[in-house]
């Protein structure tokens, strides 16, 4: 009785395995982060509501400043501020990490559930970033926190729904190379900022 | 090892070794201006003091000649002011301190607030507004819309013509001003603000007030 509730809910052994695993740690750490930070912006729009001279613990300096970027149009896209939408939408994601990393097997629709609203979060991202540094002209800490987590969350989600779905599928041999594609995704927005904002960091260096 | 650990780890490895690389190619751009200045050679008095640049001391002997060139929104200019009024108010005018815009592109209204010093040094009020910026950078600071009204208020609080100001304040010729300083900033080697030239020369050690006033000190002895 006890050797089958200790079995894995993967089934198979080997990579698939450590990528579940992989995936589970990603959706609960990454949830956690994403939701912690989108909690903290919550805060500093309330202080910002309540007190319009209120400086943001994240405005450090004209580029890496959260309230400039706060008062904008972009950070209530759908009506609502967007850091409450990354408190629904996180704390779904660490609840599912959480579960995944108990080696509950969820149920099929459950991943796809995750997927959409994955894929929904990072295309709302990457329509911020390019908010954030072509229109605004600013770059806000805690939003950067939840870009990065939101791109890792998409990116496991995906693979482990192409591999469970598609497993042979050439799509899903991208799966062997999750940490270079995620690194890869992450450099290339790396180097939109450094190259938009170069005026402010070569005076730094 | 397996490929994606390889690839991640190379990867990471070619972005250190690139940031190195950008740190590196810019220290030694930065050095090369500096390492001229302490070679002595000091820059044209010609590009650092302008007849049209701003002299909020004029020394008769004009034996001591400093240069600040400053961006109103700068945080650093800012944090410098202070300990410069206490300068000024120390030597008066057994110093020539002389004030150039160098607003730096990132910073969302530095432009701006230059134009409007230079609005209120067209009515003979540029000191008033000099130190009216200073004093409330942290309220304008940081904003990325346009600070005119709250600078329209400053003009109006230090006595200016309101509509003389608004109108001067979109004139392209007060842009021009502003811009013909910061190329001569940049003639002059300046990078960042604020810098300061000690009769031509500019200071690149000075880390305090007391080192500022060392400095001044030897220049007068000397």
């Amino acid at each position: 009785m006890s050797a089958v509730l200790d079995r894995p809910a993967t089934e198979t052994p080997g990579e698939d395995g450590f990528l579940a695993r992989v995936t589970a740690w990603v959706l609960a750490v990454g949830g956690a982060v994403g939701l912690l930070a989108a909690t903290t912006l919550t805060v500093e729009k309330i202080n910002l509501l309540a007190d319009p001279d209120y400086v943001p613990s994240c405005s450090i300096n004209p580029v890496l400043s959260c309230g400039s970027v706060m008062n904008t149009a972009q950070a209530a896209a759908f009506g609502i501020p967007n850091p409450l939408l990354g408190i629904a939408g996180f704390a779904v994601v660490t609840t599912l990490g959480v579960l995944l990393l108990a080696r509950v097997r969820l149920p099929g629709w459950t991943w796809l559930g995750l997927q959409a609203g994955a894929t929904f979060g990072v295309v709302f991202v990457h329509w911020l970033i390019y908010q954030s540094l072509y229109v605004i002209g600013a770059l806000c800490p805690y939003c950067m926190v939840v870009w990065v987590v939101t791109i890792a969350i998409f990116l496991y989600t995906t693979l482990h729904n192409l591999r469970r779905l598609r497993p042979s599928s050439r799509l899903a041999a991208l799966a062997s190379y999750h940490s270079f594609l995620l690194v890869t995704w992450y450099v290339v927005i790396a180097l939109a900022i450094l190259i938009r904002f170069w005026d402010y960091w070569s005076t730094l260096l | 090892m397996t490929k994606n650990l390889r690839l991640t780890l190379a990867m990471v490895l070619v972005v250190i070794l690139a940031m190195i690389g950008l740190i590196t190619i810019n220290r030694n751009r930065a050095d090369t201006p500096r390492a001229a200045a302490d070679a002595g050679q000091p820059v044209d008095p010609a590009v650092l003091v302008r007849a049209d640049s701003h002299r909020l001391s004029t020394a008769a002997d004009g034996k001591v000649t400093l240069v600040e060139f400053l961006d109103f929104e700068c945080e650093a200019c800012g944090a410098v002011y202070p300990a410069i009024e206490e300068i000024r108010d120390t030597y008066g005018d057994r110093i020539t301190f002389v004030v150039r815009y160098f607003p730096i592109p990132s910073h969302p209204n530095a432009e701006l607030a230059a134009r409007a010093a230079q609005a209120a040094a067209n009515q003979d009020r540029f000191p008033q507004m000099y130190a009216t910026l200073f004093e409330n950078q942290e309220s304008w600071g940081h904003q990325r819309t346009p600070q005119t009204e709250r600078f329209v208020e400053y003009a109006r609080t230090i006595g200016l013509d309101v509509d003389r100001f608004q109108r001067d304040l979109d004139d392209p010729a007060t842009a021009e001003r502003v811009a013909r300083d910061r190329a001569d900033g940049e003639t002059a080697g300046v990078q960042g603000t604020p810098t300061f030239f000690l009769n031509g020369r500019q200071l690149t050690e000075i880390r305090t007030q007391a080192d500022m006033i060392a400095a001044i000190d030897a220049a007068l002895a000397g």
